[in-house]
Formats: C-alpha cells, sequence, structure tokens
C-alpha cells in the first residue's frame, strides 16, 4: 500500500505544480492556459537538449530552462499576446491558448528536430540513486519531486499570504479594476505571474520528462488530466487544486492495484481516470450550488462594468456585426457564391491523387460546419466535436462493412447516434460557464478515445475498419462531388436556420442570457438544439471522412486533433458556413502541397502558421476570410465612390449610421455618428 | 435636496399622465407579503405591491432598499421564501422568466442586454415572433420560409413601434453603433413588441444626459397613451423628479420593507420617506398615503 501511495504522490506532485500554475495565471488574467503542457513539452526538450545533446551539466542545464527560459517565454508570451486578452470573451482566449498548444510544439519540433525521445533524464544525476524508504525504494527522481511540491506550497503560500506582492495578487484576484485604480500596476503584477506561471510548467515539464518521455502528446494528456485539480478548485483555489493534484495521484495509484496488471482496460481506466474526477467535481458543484460558472465570485461592480456587453458569449466581434449590417445583399454573398463555384471546379482542374484529397477536403468541411453551429452560432466552446465525428464514422464503417447496410444509410445512421450524445452533452453542461464547457468537453472526448475508441472492434488490431463508398460515386471524382453536394445541403439548412426565428433567437442568446429570457426564449432550448445539430453533423461529416479515406482508423479522431480542426477553423472563420469549406481545404491541401512541392521542412511550419492563425482570434475575431472580405468590401467601395461624380452638397455618405471607430479587439464599444440623409 | 426634489406644479399637477383608475381594477400585477433572504440577510420583508392596468407606476428607495431584489422576484429571476406574485389573476410565483414572457411580463434592464448582432429592426421582429408566429424548431430549419419577406402584418406592427419610439431613422442600424438612449429606447421598444400587459423597467434614465432622459420620459407617455395597446410600466429609477412627474402611483422601499405607497403628492409630503431619503425625523405623514412602518 505504503508503495503505492509513494509512487501517487510523484505524479501527483506534477499535477499539483501544474495545476497551481495553472490557478494562479487563471486568477490574476482570467486565462485558463490550455498551452501549459506544451510550454512544458518545450521547456523539458530544452533541458534535454542542453543536458544530453550539448552535455550541459545538471545544476546549469536546469538553472538555463527552469530558471531563466521559462519565466523568459512567460514574459514574452503575455506581452506579446495575453496582455491583449483581459477583456476578451472567454471563447477568444481559449481559441488563443488553444493556438499556442497546437504552434508551440511544432516550433520546438522545428527548433530542435523531430526525433523520438523515449527515455529522458530527470533533475538526478545518472545512475539514479534508489533509497530504501519503510521497505519502499524511493529513487532521487521521486525525492526531487517531493521536494519541489513541498518548496511550491510552502514558498507559494508565504509569498501569497506574507509579502506585499502577494498581497497585490490577491487584490488582482479580488478585483483588477479597483487594485489598477489603488495604484498597482496591473501589468506589473501580470508579468510577474506569468513568469512563476511558466516557471512551473518548465519545473512539471522537466520532473514529468523521465516518467511519460519526450512526446508533445504526452505532455498535453498530463497536464489535461491536471485540469481536474482546476475544477476542484473551481479554477481559484490554490490550496485546493495543489491538495487534489497530489489525492488524485495517489488514488490513481492506488486504483492501479486493485485492476489486473495484463488487462488492456488498466491502462485505460487509468488514463480516464483524472477525467472521471473531473466528472465527480462538476456533479458535486453542480447538486451543491445548482451552477457552475467562471464568473461566480469575480471582481466587483467596476470589474463588471468594464466587460464588454455579451463578452461571455462573443463568437465575432461587434466590429463584423457592424459591418455585415451595413453591406448590401451583393457585399454579403459575392464572396461567398465565388468561392463556392470555385470549389465546384477544383475536382476538374486536378487529377488522380489529388481529386482524392479534394474530397476528403470536402469532408473535414462538413465536420468544421459543426462547430459553425455550436461555437459559431451557439457560442459554446466545446472541444469533443472531433469525438462526435469519430462516433459517426466509426458506427458508419460498422454498420456498412459488417452489417451490410448502405453506405448513405450507414453514413446518415453515424450521424443519427451522435446526435443524442451531444444532447446528452448538452443538458448535461446547461449550468456551466464557458470555461468548464470547454474542460468538460475535453474530458468527455478523452474518455471517449480512451474507452471507446480503443475497443478491439474499432481498432482491428491495428488495421481499422475498412469503408466502402456509395456505387453511384466510387471514384475519387464522383465521391468529392458528393461530400460537396452534402456540405451544400448541410450549409444551406444552416443558412436557413440563422434567417429563421430560431436563428434570431440563438443570435440573441448568444448576446445576452438575461436578454433573451426575459423575452420569453428558453435558452436551455437553444444551447441543447445547437448541442444535437452540432453532434449530427460532425457525426455525418465523419461517415463521409472515413468513406473518403476508405478506411475507419479510431486514432484519427483524438481529441487534440480535434483541437488542432477549431484551431484551423477559428483562424478561418467560426461563423461563415464557406469558412468551413475554406479550412477544410487549407486543412488537407497546404500540408500535401507543401511535401510535394516544398522542402520537407515546410510542412512543420503549417502547425506554427494555423496556431499563430488562431492567435489573431483576438485582434479579428470573424477569422481572417471574414477580414478579407471586409477589406475587398471596402477597396470596392473606395473604387466605386471614386468613379461616381460626387452632387453639389452631397455628404460623404449618403445616409444611415457611419461606422466612426471600432474596437481593435472587437470587444470595444464602437462609437458612430448618425448621418443625416 | 437634490436627493428628493419638490416636482415642478403643484400637487394636483402631479401624475398628470397617470391613468388613475376610479373604478377598482384587478391589477396586472401584484406581489404580495413577499420575503427574500439571502443567508441571514433578510433583503425583503412581506412586501406587496399592485400595478393597475393602463398606468405608470413607481417604485423608489435609497441604495440597498431592495428594489432590484423585488425586480428580480416580479420577473422570475429570483424566487421568495415566502409570498406570491401574480400576474393577471395568475400566480407566477414559481414560474420561470420566460413562461412569465409569455403570460405578458417584459422588462429592461440598468445595463441594455442588447444582442449586438441584430440590427434595431431584427430585435423587434424576435421579440413579435415570439409573441405572433411561434414557430416549431423542425418547420423553421426546414421550410425555406426564413428566406422570403416577413408578413406585412408583421411588418405593420413592428413599423409602429418604431414609429411611437422614433426609431424609424435606425431601424436598419446594428444595436452595438447606438449611443446609451437609443439603446433604452430599444431596449423598450422589444419589451412592447412581445405585446406585455406590464414592462418593468430598471433605472431606465441610469446614465442618461437631460435631453436623453427626456425623450426616453416621453416615450413612456406615449407608450401608455397608446390606444392600440393598454401597457402598464413598474419603473424603479433613483430621479425621483421624474417618477413623480410620470408615475400615477409610487410604492417607496427602505431597507427591505415597504414605508409607504400612495398618489405621487401624498409621496412627496410623506415624512417617512424624506426620513428614509435624508434621515431627518419628520412630521405624521401627509393624509391619504398609507404608512406601513
Amino acid at each position: 500500500m505504503l508503495q503505492y501511495v509513494i509512487a501517487g504522490l510523484v505524479l501527483g506532485g506534477i499535477y499539483a505544480i501544474a495545476s497551481a500554475g495553472l490557478v494562479i495565471t487563471y486568477v490574476s488574467s482570467g486565462i485558463l492556459n490550455f498551452a501549459f503542457g506544451a510550454l512544458a513539452f518545450f521547456v523539458a526538450r530544452f533541458y534535454y537538449y542542453l543536458h544530453v545533446q550539448q552535455s550541459w551539466g545538471i545544476v546549469p542545464a536546469a538553472v538555463v530552462s527552469i530558471v531563466l527560459v521559462s519565466p523568459a517565454i512567460g514574459v514574452f508570451l503575455y506581452f506579446a499576446l495575453f496582455r491583449f486578452l483581459r477583456l476578451s470573451s472567454p471563447l477568444i482566449k481559449v481559441v488563443a491558448t488553444l493556438g499556442l498548444l497546437v504552434a508551440i510544439p511544432a516550433i520546438a519540433t522545428l527548433i530542435f528536430g523531430s526525433q523520438a525521445i523515449l527515455k529522458a533524464p530527470g533533475l538526478a544525476p545518472e545512475p539514479v540513486r534508489v533509497f530504501v524508504f519503510l521497505g519502499v525504494p524511493v529513487t532521487m527522481d521521486q525525492i526531487i519531486v517531493y521536494v519541489c511540491v513541498a518548496a511550491t506550497v510552502v514558498l507559494g503560500a508565504s509569498v501569497l499570504r506574507y509579502t506585499d506582492v502577494g498581497l497585490k495578487v490577491r487584490a488582482m484576484v479580488d478585483s483588477p479594476a479597483k487594485t489598477a485604480l489603488s495604484g498597482t500596476s496591473a501589468n506589473a503584477v501580470s508579468v510577474g505571474v506569468w513568469a512563476v506561471s511558466t516557471f512551473f510548467a518548465g519545473l512539471a515539464g522537466v520532473l514529468a520528462a523521465p516518467i511519460i518521455g519526450l512526446s508533445a502528446g504526452n505532455f498535453t494528456l498530463l497536464i489535461a488530466a491536471a485540469f481536474a485539480a482546476v475544477v476542484a478548485a473551481k479554477l481559484r483555489s490554490l490550496p485546493i487544486a495543489v491538495g487534489v493534484g497530489l489525492a488524485m495521484g495517489v488514488v490513481t495509484s492506488l486504483i492501479q492495484r486493485y485492476l489486473p496488471p495484463a488487462s488492456s482496460w488498466t491502462t485505460e481506466i487509468i488514463d480516464a481516470v483524472p477525467f472521471m474526477f473531473i466528472a465527480v467535481f462538476l456533479v458535486y458543484n453542480l447538486v451543491r450550488g445548482g451552477r457552475v460558472s467562471e464568473t461566480e465570485r469575480v471582481g466587483g461592480a467596476l470589474d463588471l462594468a468594464i466587460i464588454p456587453q455579451g463578452g461571455s458569449r462573443l463568437a465575432g466581434s461587434t466590429a463584423g456585426a457592424l459591418e455585415s449590417g451595413s453591406v448590401g445583399l451583393i457585399g454579403k454573398y459575392a464572396g461567398p457564391l465565388a468561392l463556392m463555384a470555385a470549389a465546384f471546379g477544383l475536382p476538374m482542374l486536378v487529377q488522380g491523387f489529388w481529386v482524392g484529397l479534394l474530397a476528403q477536403a470536402f469532408a473535414y468541411g462538413i465536420i468544421f460546419l459543426s462547430f459553425t453551429l455550436v461555437t459559431g452560432e451557439g457560442g459554446m466552446i466545446w472541444l469533443c466535436q472531433i469525438t462526435f465525428a469519430g462516433v459517426g464514422a466509426l458506427t458508419a464503417s460498422q454498420l456498412a462493412t459488417n452489417h451490410g447496410w448502405p453506405v448513405l444509410v450507414a453514413i446518415v445512421a453515424g450521424g443519427l447516434v451522435a446526435l443524442p450524445m451531444g444532447l446528452i452533452i448538452g443538458f448535461l453542461t446547461i449550468r456551466l460557464g464557458d470555461l468548464y464547457v470547454a474542460l468538460v468537453t475535453l474530458a468527455f472526448g478523452l474518455l471517449m478515445e480512451n474507452l471507446v475508441f480503443t475497443m478491439g472492434i474499432f481498432q482491428n488490431q491495428g488495421l481499422g475498419v475498412n469503408m466502402a463508398r456509395p456505387g453511384f460515386a466510387a471514384s475519387d471524382l464522383g465521391f468529392a462531388y458528393l461530400c460537396l453536394v452534402a456540405f451544400v445541403i448541410a450549409a444551406l439548412f444552416i443558412f436557413n436556420l440563422r434567417r429563421s426565428t430560431t436563428g434570431l433567437a440563438l443570435n440573441a442568446v448568444r448576446w445576452s442570457e438575461p436578454g433573451a429570457r426575459t423575452l420569453g426564449i428558453s435558452v436551455v432550448q437553444m444551447k441543447i438544439i445547437v448541442a444535437g445539430l452540432g453532434a449530427l453533423v460532425a457525426g455525418i461529416g465523419g461517415g463521409f471522412l472515413v468513406a473518403a479515406q476508405t478506411s475507419a482508423q479510431p486514432g484519427n479522431f483524438a481529441t487534440f486533433l480535434g483541437v488542432v480542426w477549431l484551431v484551423v477553423l477559428v483562424t478561418v472563420g467560426v461563423r461563415s458556413n464557406v469558412a468551413a469549406l475554406v479550412a477544410g481545404l487549407l486543412f488537407v491541401m497546404l500540408p500535401a502541397l507543401a511535401l510535394a512541392y516544398l522542402p520537407n521542412w515546410t510542412a512543420e511550419i503549417l502547425p506554427v502558421f494555423f496556431g499563430l492563425g488562431a492567435i489573431t482570434a483576438a485582434k479579428f475575431p470573424d477569422g481572417t476570410l471574414a477580414r478579407g472580405g471586409q477589406l475587398f468590401r471596402r477597396w470596392l467601395l473606395r473604387v466605386a465612390n471614386r468613379r461616381r461624380p460626387r452632387l453639389p452638397g452631397e455628404p460623404a455618405a449618403a445616409g444611415g449610421v457611419r461606422v466612426a471607430a471600432q474596437g481593435g479587439t472587437g470587444d470595444a464599444t464602437p462609437v458612430v455618428e448618425e448621418v443625416s440623409s | 435636496m437634490s436627493t428628493f426634489p419638490a416636482p415642478s406644479g403643484t400637487p394636483a399637477d402631479i401624475g398628470e399622465h397617470a391613468h388613475d383608475p376610479v373604478v377598482p381594477v384587478r391589477p396586472v400585477l401584484a406581489a404580495t407579503g413577499v420575503t427574500v433572504r439571502f443567508g441571514g440577510l433578510v433583503a425583503l420583508s412581506d412586501v406587496g405591491l399592485e400595478v393597475p392596468p393602463g398606468a405608470i407606476v413607481g417604485l423608489v428607495g435609497p441604495n440597498g432598499a431592495g428594489k432590484s431584489t423585488l425586480f428580480a422576484v416580479l420577473s422570475g429571476l429570483l424566487h421568495p421564501a415566502a409570498g406570491r406574485v401574480d400576474l393577471c389573476g395568475e400566480d407566477v410565483t414559481h414560474a420561470s422568466p420566460q413562461l412569465r414572457a409569455r403570460k405578458g411580463l417584459a422588462r429592461t434592464f440598468q445595463q441594455p442586454e442588447l444582442f449586438m448582432g441584430l440590427t434595431v429592426r431584427e430585435h423587434l421582429v424576435l421579440a413579435d415572433r415570439i409573441r405572433f408566429a411561434r414557430r416549431r424548431l423542425w418547420s423553421d430549419m426546414l421550410s425555406p420560409r426564413s428566406l422570403l419577406a416577413s408578413s406585412r402584418s408583421e411588418n405593420e406592427r413592428v413599423d409602429a413601434l418604431l414609429e411611437l419610439l422614433n426609431l424609424t431613422r435606425v431601424a436598419q442600424a446594428t444595436v452595438a453603433a447606438l449611443p446609451l438612449g437609443t439603446s433604452r429606447l430599444v431596449e423598450i421598444a422589444r419589451a412592447l413588441a412581445t405585446r406585455p400587459d406590464v414592462v418593468l423597467l430598471d433605472e431606465p434614465l441610469s446614465g442618461l444626459d437631460m435631453r436623453e432622459s427626456e425623450d426616453v420620459a416621453s416615450a413612456f407617455r406615449r407608450v401608455v397613451d397608446n390606444d392600440e395597446h393598454r401597457v402598464s410600466l413598474l419603473m424603479v429609477e433613483h430621479d425621483v423628479a421624474t417618477v413623480l412627474s410620470l408615475s400615477s402611483r409610487i410604492f417607496v422601499l427602505d431597507f427591505g420593507q415597504l414605508i409607504a405607497s400612495g398618489t405621487p403628492a401624498e409621496i412627496h409630503g410623506n415624512t417617512v420617506v424624506r426620513s428614509a431619503y435624508l434621515g431627518d425625523e419628520g412630521s405624521p405623514p401627509a393624509a391619504g398615503a398609507q404608512v406601513n412602518r
């Protein structure tokens, strides 16, 4: 028993350090850093580079990587990105950190190379000494973890409780606005907090490397597990986060004791434990409080007053809303129609391998439309759309291949299987704040990935399950057009919904829940509708995707790959149907084009571009496609005005409302002047 | 006396726009014995009020008196520990906000809760359809009706409201572009588009300059004077002079208790009310005013 507790405290210690880092950045800046695992990986990889590849000693390598470089990265990220996000909506904040989550491992690969490192040294000298404590062997690496956790707890608590810096941080937690008004620089406090947080990320990364190896995916999963402790702490309590982190490690280790070591289920259940913790904590808090929201107990009236209206649900910008209201029908629809026409022409212009890729790109477009529904229309941060796509894909392949169903019927059935899952998740998360919804959907995706997608019936000994295409569209060209037609049908369906009363009501809920509720709109109904439809579309898209790939591989529906999908779509535009198609094309075609026509390393740059593209969502929440459209329309308008002779005494604009200033982040309240007609 | 100024004109002029009912009629909104506790704190204690049809009723009181809590109870955002709320004679104490909205209650917010992605007209269209054209989700999703123009009757109702509140010229503007005073009018228009029996107005003049306040106040008069639809307004407002000039009846809260109710003239002369606002112990209340303390 003691052996399991001691072993569990190592993993728990790493959870504790990670959750401490996550909590302090959240309470001081309102940002839940989904890129924490990626940062931990980067620093651990840098430590490995110095210590192993450059033969530096442990101490200088650790000092440079953990004490100097980690905080420097935090300071850089604060000044380059996070200071602009303070008043942004949760969606923008989450997407920005997800962008980093995608970009940082790719940057690490570009700098350090892509070699797989299964065994990495920790902070203990090698060979690692082993001590015996109460009859239990304890390694030097484990002792270092215990010391680091103890130091984190004692130093962290002392600094927060007894120092002037701690007082300022606690004041910021209570009310950033009042703290700033009392003369404390919010920037200075935030810089310090980000430096400390990334120091924790680096420390957790170097401590975890001997246990999980140097794989970005493993690091992200480890830190995702630490989110359970953060949820238990309701995002804000440092002692609870550290305590639950430690407890989670011990419980995970103890559960291991009672599971059969030879069973394949053991690893899957162990991996799923933290996500079960998330579910338990949320259910407990919901039963106790009726609602769990990150906005509870945050700031005072002044802080609330400076948060832009609709900020909690913002999926798009007021600037975009203003502009979309001021352009005519041609201005609004000419661009999308031209892009759709180009998409229909593309399969005829290319041949062979590229046509097959286009079919996949169009299928991705259908899946991406589910994000358009859930995040774009519903304003909800769901990180498990890929899971619904996977459910649809695996169901369709089973029905078509093993039960002889017609392919199209099997694909629709796959969507219908995903639909109730979406409805259930939507119903369960209805009383949760945005960040909790993101965490729950992430946990759900990881649970499904670990417990369901790994089942033998889907894995088929690593080969996956074959998926046929309908007989009338068996060729790549025929199936590409079938996917495109399916995309158009789904897009028209969303377009129609958006313009309908239900669409107006969805828009209303996204901008103001209290306003919508007192108007007689059922917020619950609206959210559940969107959740169900999103799951249905993702499931059907998943079916088309595996038919395009001719095989259903569960590994293609890993939860964190879904994060990349979201990042790509947000970069292009999460509120536009056509943007979903363009995102599908970019996601599939750019890497293939890079591999075919450019040096291999350029393929590694693409995730960096996509990641950094998502970060630009802070500046242009409507996405690059909409931004490009806006710039193009303005250019057309300027050209048209220049050519048209102005009548004597005619004002610059013909009438209506002219936007005089727009918020740079899209969150600021714009100022308008009314122009007399 | 800026906190509690004397209204302009004689007591007889006060509330001249009010529709003071001569014959007792059933109130459109009534709260009886409402009590709300937050832990050990009693935010409202046995509070009652009535809003007659087609009238402007004021609800005033110093900061912390419990006005916002009472508004939350009336609109269904908060459930009372004891007491009852009736809407058009029907008990709605435990009804959700959206159910109350469907039964004829609308409200505005101190910070306008508008839908930034919609135009002014779309706000009214949405509210109008919630009242007149409730469609099933499936028909909304599958029928291409949304691609067609709106119905003539819907357009007429929306246009009439836009005109009533002087919003026609900004009808196609996205609300994110509007100044605060116009935003408040949009919120009121949106509330009226649901054809409510009573609208709760939460500090509708807060943050407005003098001209904007006058515009909004005159809009209230036009709304209750509108013969097409008889609607009542219950208004929480710190600008006591405006409340006195607009309302036919006023309720005064202090420390969670109803300390007085009556006509504007009665409230103006009420020493208990003056004491609550200014802290001076005064003479006996004016004749006619009910004193509940």
